[in-house]
């Protein structure tokens, strides 16, 4: 990742990042609106799932999907920007690196929702308890993105080499 | 009163120790997605979306929203103890604070209106369109202002 991160210091994204003195703050105020939406969809969903909130029809709480997406792009947008910014910084930071890991962690979990589960939950109870495996994928989730917010916010304050 | 503030044993505990204050910033941000989180789905929904989803089947979230609150609320105390003064005379930072004020006031308001409905089950022909923007611009600019308050 540091040759990685050598090679496009300096270059064109990098260049402009870093030349325009509002554009880093005004990324990480959409960073913060993205986490918002992000996390915001996945909590109704992911508590639902876990089994909370039984009184929200458990299909349709993947209505909140879209926004999910929408933070997701805002915060991959923002994010790859960030690196390309300032690469050397983020290549060597074991906050970044723990929050990448757990978000393909998040990535992984999903991917394994949706192979094994979405198809069946529509004939789920609306309003009933969950399976077993919902659950499961519903906690890791939950607390690998809680992960993300809160090593993501470490990043200023821990080890840059 | 803010210098005082600054001298007391938490606030330089807040400021000197090498993990509170960023252990304080992390539990802020993930109170920030609960409250805001929440908050802008259930306003999203009273704007007309997810159908298929009952208004009232949200007030229990609304009550979890809460807790993202109290979590920033407290998390909120230790981060301005350390930097009082300065938190005192930033335009942003007190802009941030009537932002979250108000949206807490309102939060409130929407959540008796909905409580009310729900009970004579007329929760999802309640009408609370206006509020809900409001709600949503309030938690947007509490989130700008919030940021900003690191440059400005």
């Amino acid at each position: 990742m540091e040759a990685f991160a050598q090679s496009i210091e300096g270059g064109i994204v990098y260049t402009w990042v870093t030349s325009i003195f509002w554009l880093w703050p005004m990324m990480e105020t959409l960073h913060f609106i993205g986490l918002s939406l992000l996390f915001g969809g996945l909590i109704v969903i992911d508590t639902r799932m876990a089994g909370f909130f039984r009184g929200v029809n458990i299909a349709a709480t993947h209505k909140l999907l879209p926004w999910v997406f929408i933070g997701f792009g805002i915060n991959l947008t923002t994010g790859v920007l960030f690196f390309f910014g300032d690469p050397m910084r983020y290549a060597v930071n074991w906050g970044f690196q723990v929050k990448m890991v757990l978000v393909v962690v998040a990535g992984l979990n999903a991917l394994w929702f949706w192979v094994r589960l979405n198809k069946d939950m529509h004939s789920w109870e609306p309003n009933a308890d969950t399976p077993g495996e919902a659950k499961v994928v519903a906690w890791i989730s939950l607390i690998a993105w809680t992960g993300v917010l809160l090593f993501g916010r470490l990043i200023p304050y821990v080890g840059t080499g | 009163m803010f210098e005082w503030l600054e001298n007391t044993s938490v606030a330089i505990w807040v400021g000197e120790s090498l993990w509170a204050y960023p252990f304080m910033l992390s539990l802020h941000v993930v109170g920030l997605a609960i409250v805001v989180g929440i908050l802008s789905m259930i306003d999203f929904k009273l704007l007309g979306g997810f159908k298929g989803i009952r208004v009232g089947s949200f007030l229990p979230l609304m009550k979890f929203a809460w807790i993202g609150f109290l979590i920033n609320a407290v998390s909120g105390v230790f981060l301005f103890t350390s930097q009082a003064s300065y938190f005192a005379t930033s335009t942003t930072f007190l802009t941030k604070l009537a932002c979250i004020f108000v949206g807490a006031i309102l939060t409130k308001v929407m959540q008796g209106k909905l409580v009310e409905a729900e009970a004579a089950g007329t929760a999802d022909d309640v009408s609370m369109k206006g509020l809900a923007i409001f709600s949503l611009l309030l938690w947007l600019v509490a989130i700008i202002a919030g940021r900003l308050t690191a440059y400005i």
